[in-house]
């Protein structure tokens, strides 16, 4: 099978920034730039829900996690359209399609983050907390000077893999016809017509190097030992 | 917001969401099996005494695993049917009532196919991963002890390791199983008229949104426990 990429040559500007010189930023550019968004967003939520299930009663703790545990039920096609539709409902405002797409990728991933932070925080050896109360620190003194730090520490090579998946969710932007790189990708292809093979491998390329990269930092990322971990 | 449920449990509405209902289950189905067979076949090539297979092994695992789904199903439903030998694409255009789902899906078409097959490949491979994962729990000794009674390799694998390697992950096995259930949601952006195609022709059709989406995310969720309870239940047996 032949494969001609000049077809590539011919759309790559289009492909990494879509119409940004125009004012609509687009292409890989918003591809990263959502990832990032949704990625900082989950983990400011997910370790939010964490300190709250780490510290409040456990009625709490229970009702945070079968949230998360209910969002992650329903596929995450569903959760997009589900914020891009109830959002405008409820005030009043239309919002713009990346914006929707963000917002259910944090919700979505913030669930992952609450599990994977709780799970470090239990990984830690029982006697750092003890040791932080027997000196005179407060529970909340303990948690965010003493145990999450180190569980943060050791948990980056487990977030940089939700990034790394995060990242390939961004694709589902798709639906709502937000003009990022799977979008962007489709465009090219109805306006060419015969070259599906050459656009869709590379567009797959693209998305390959920032992932098999992210995955492959993570994994060096997590030869290190880890904080806390006895001697 | 209030809902009204009339524009959607009655009529066109109605009648389009059941008809996605059936089209999920179907494609998760044959995906589901689709899925089982890749990831044997992954775990029974990761073994090879041959250091290519393995490396080739490890570099599909990679690609698929690396890429998004949305965009191994453009490639499978733009790429792979368009490379297809003409009589094959005869055959799989033609109508064929009795492997058609109502709503004129059919079973042999290029959307269900790539749907079933992108689908399925894809979790296939993480499925692997987690067989792996739990055959690296298993004893070396029992390989060992196998291998002592005669058994080939390809019987160690099938009849003892993969049933210990099961047991040992079962939780994420049942967990990539309810995952592959939810991602056959995906397949509405080749045009395959599962639940949330459906649920979307609801919503241009009338712009009963919530209740559409409601419906849809009531349905998957009632779904998701059945074949949960479903997995389970072959475990017990």
């Amino acid at each position: 099978m032949g494969l001609d990429f000049t077809v590539i040559l011919k759309n790559w500007d289009y492909l990494l920034w879509g119409r940004t010189p125009q004012g609509e930023v687009g292409g890989l550019l918003l591809t990263v730039l959502m990832a990032l968004a949704a990625g900082f967003l989950s983990l400011a939520l997910g370790i939010a829900m964490a300190l709250a299930c780490w510290m409040g009663p456990r009625p709490l703790r229970r009702a945070l996690i079968a949230m998360a545990d209910l969002v992650r039920s329903v596929p995450l096609v569903l959760v997009i359209f589900w914020i891009y539709f109830l959002v405008p409902a409820l005030f009043r405002t239309q919002i713009p399609g990346a914006l929707s797409v963000i917002v259910a990728l944090a919700w979505f991933s913030s669930g992952a983050v609450l599990h994977t932070t709780l799970a470090g925080l239990e990984a830690l050896p029982r006697g750092h907390r003890e040791a932080g109360l027997a000196s005179g620190l407060s529970e909340g003194q303990v948690f965010t000077s003493i145990l999450l730090p180190q569980a943060l520490r050791n948990l980056v090579p487990s977030y940089v893999a939700l990034f790394a998946s995060m990242i390939k969710d961004t694709s589902l932007a798709f639906i709502l016809n937000v003009p990022e790189l799977t979008m962007t990708a489709s465009q090219v292809n109805t306006r060419e017509q015969i070259y599906p093979a050459e656009i869709f491998l590379t567009t797959g390329a693209v998305y390959f190097v920032l992932c098999a990269g992210l995955a492959w930092a993570a994994q060096g990322l997590a030869h290190r030992r880890p904080l806390g971990a006895a001697r | 917001m209030a809902f009204d449920w009339s524009g959607v449990l009655s009529g066109h509405p109605l009648h389009w969401l059941l008809q996605g209902l059936a089209v999920t289950i179907a494609v998760t189905l044959v995906a589901g099996a689709i899925a089982t067979v890749v990831a044997v076949l992954l775990t029974a090539l990761r073994l090879s005494p041959l250091a290519p297979v393995r490396l080739a092994t490890r570099a599909v695992v990679s690609l698929i695993r690396n890429t998004p789904l949305l965009i191994q199903l453009m490639v499978w439903y733009f790429v792979g049917f368009a490379r297809l030998p003409q009589a094959i694409k005869d055959v799989m255009t033609r109508d064929h009532p009795w492997a058609t789902l109502p709503g004129q899906v059919s079973l042999a078409g290029p959307e269900f196919v790539a749907a079933a097959w992108g689908v399925g490949l894809f979790i296939g491979v993480f499925l692997g991963e987690e067989l792996q994962a739990g055959l690296n729990a298993v004893a070396p000794g029992q390989r060992e002890a196998a291998a002592s009674q005669g058994f080939g390799a390809w019987d160690t694998l099938v009849a003892i390791l993969l049933p210990q390697a099961l047991r040992n992950a079962y939780e994420p096995v049942v967990g990539q199983y309810l995952n592959l259930m939810k991602l056959t949601a995906i397949a509405c952006s080749i045009g395959l008229a599962e639940l949330t195609y459906q649920a979307r022709q609801v919503e241009s059709f009338n712009s009963h949104a919530f209740e559409a989406f409601a419906a849809a995310t009531l349905l998957y969720l009632g779904l998701g426990l059945v074949l949960e309870r479903a997995l389970r239940a072959v475990r017990r047996a």
